[in-house]
């Protein structure tokens, strides 16, 4: 990573901690937002798909699907722009959802890497056991209004304080002559 | 390539190109370990996991697909398994983000084969061993890029293996399916391959995934239209591209014996064809999933000897029992050695072309602590 790529990243994890703090001190307020953070994550998805097409799948052979997948998600992110009154319940039991899955996966994952003798299994035991935690507390607290913008905001800050250590972390191949 | 061509066959090339029988069995060990020395095994036996020469599909599926991901993805594949032919290959009106992909796109006999054998000249056979697997897999994965690229590495439906049927060469449609656990069946012509997945750095578009280990069995030949051909079909022809690998391998170790002056690119011992051709065909043309038996005997044939079966474990206590002083003078220690230098080159000439899908290095004398 060039010094250029660390600070960009870095700044962006750094705002994504910043805004997650932010949403998580006024939840009231903050259910509109990320409301408007799905719709940007959206928008920026499809012309970063169209950008992608445009300078590389159109020379793909089939690669014209790439242009009808941005096409799509702009879309998206105009439909979930102009929602406004999704019940907060079904948020949270997509959160617990998304959280259950990924949970039972990394759980999954570490049982592999324990049996073919690799180091990292703990930490992923710890990922999937915590994962599943945030799933049941979904479930638990799903009648409180605010929990679905908490747990967002437990997502993004965890986001952004991974790109900040991502930043840190040590890329140069040391080449032996 | 898998273990049958990667361990028996260059045992039974190392032999051919003058190396003793013990010797062989070192070449052919290493040239077979790059595809198992993974960083979970480094890690496991406390070896230095930066001179990996392999992923094993857990690891795989944990990568991150970030510019740092992507690097080390690339430097492993693109190092060890597909050796990029062009680096400065161009095409007209492609945007450089493309070009720098297609620049990856691994083949025979290209500038950086010639510098991949003439670095293990005068080194430990480890060295050899590595440079044999890297050249073996120029001929079986050529088409294909070592870093993951849907533009690249993408294949459709138009798919056919040609075969042979009542004396004739027919194109029979190839059907793939994504079920890890189903073994190939060469009879229906059913093989697994990878999920589609429309991110262009899904590790699922690594190499040639997308295609399933078809591309890895010698007998296959097939054409179908790469994602990166301009709806243009290939043929690729693994009997005739094995043979050459072979012939080109016992070239390549005559040079590192010592007996041939130079190594040069497209160049080939065809005094062994003319010995043993027939036999050699017929392993590589047969239709089976492994030809592990046939290349074994063969090599037993040529040597006498019995060649053992590979084991991984093999050299483990001797890395472990040896002081921490002296870990470059094991077995493992020496293959570290020629596998980081195989990296560190490769890295290097991608970095100079001017594509940073691989990273960049740094001279060991510099010893940045703070680098990168």
């Amino acid at each position: 990573m060039t010094k250029l790529q660390k600070i960009r990243n870095s700044l962006f994890g750094i705002a994504m901690m910043v805004a997650a703090v932010v949403m998580a001190y006024k939840p009231k307020d903050a259910y509109e937002s990320v409301i408007v953070f799905m719709a940007l994550g959206f928008f920026v998805t499809s012309i970063a798909t169209l950008g992608y097409y445009f300078t590389m799948a159109k020379y793909m052979v089939g690669g014209r699907m790439i242009l009808y997948r941005g096409v799509v998600l702009f879309d998206f992110a105009i439909l979930t722009g102009s929602i406004t009154d999704v019940p907060r319940f079904y948020v949270i039991i997509y959160l617990a959802v998304l959280h259950l899955f990924s949970g039972l996966v990394e759980i999954l994952r570490s049982r592999e890497a324990r049996a073919s003798g690799g180091r990292g299994w703990r930490l992923k035991l710890f990922h999937g056991i915590f994962n599943m935690s945030i799933a049941i507390g979904c479930i638990v607290l799903a009648r409180r209004v605010n929990t679905a913008v908490y747990m967002y905001c437990f997502g993004i800050f965890y986001s952004g304080l991974i790109r900040v250590i991502q930043s840190f972390r040590k890329t140069t191949f040391v080449y032996i002559r | 390539m898998q273990e049958d061509f990667h361990y028996y066959g260059t045992y039974c090339a190392a032999y051919l190109a003058g190396y003793s029988h013990e010797e062989s069995l070192d070449i052919c060990y290493c040239a077979q370990f790059v595809d198992l020395c993974s960083t979970t095994f480094l890690s496991k036996i406390k070896a230095p996991t930066k001179a990996a020469t392999t992923q094993l599909q857990l690891e795989m599926m944990d990568a991150r697909t970030d510019i740092i991901g992507l690097q080390d993805i690339t430097r492993i594949w693109a190092s060890f398994h597909f050796l990029p032919r062009d680096l400065y290959a161009y095409k007209p009106k492609r945007t450089k983000r493309y070009l720098n992909k297609f620049r990856l796109i691994c083949g025979p006999n290209g500038d950086l084969l010639e510098k991949t054998v003439r670095i293990a000249k005068d080194k430990p056979l480890q060295h050899a061993g590595i440079a044999m697997h890297v050249l073996a897999d120029t001929w079986a994965h050529m088409y294909f890029a070592g870093t993951p690229s849907l533009v690249i590495n993408n294949v459709d439906n138009s798919f056919f293996e040609i075969i042979e049927k009542d004396g004739e060469e027919i194109a029979r449609p190839i059907r793939f399916r994504h079920n890890p656990s189903a073994p190939d069946d060469i009879e229906k012509g059913l093989y697994t391959n990878s999920l589609y997945q429309s991110n262009e750095n899904s590790i699922m578009n690594l190499g040639h995934g997308r295609a399933g280990h078809f591309p890895d069995y010698s007998f296959a030949k097939y054409k179908y239209m790469p994602a990166w051909g301009d709806y243009m079909e290939v043929l690729k022809d693994n009997p005739s591209d094995y043979e050459k690998a072979f012939t080109q391998m016992v070239y390549a170790l005559k040079y590192l014996r010592g007996e041939v002056e130079s190594f040069n690119k497209d160049t080939y011992d065809t005094s062994v064809m003319e010995k043993y051709g027939d036999r050699i065909r017929s392993i590589i043309r047969k239709r089976q999933l492994n030809a592990c038996a046939d290349w074994k005997s063969f090599g037993e044939e040529l040597s006498g000897e019995s060649i053992e079966d590979f084991d991984i474990t093999k050299y483990e206590d001797e890395y472990d029992l040896i002081p921490a002083d002296s870990k470059n003078k094991s077995f493992i220690g020496k293959f570290i050695e020629g596998a980081l230098l195989q990296k560190g080159m490769v890295t290097d000439e991608i970095s100079k072309a001017g594509i940073n899908h691989a990273g960049f290095v740094l001279p060991k004398e510099l010893n940045l602590r703070k680098s990168g």
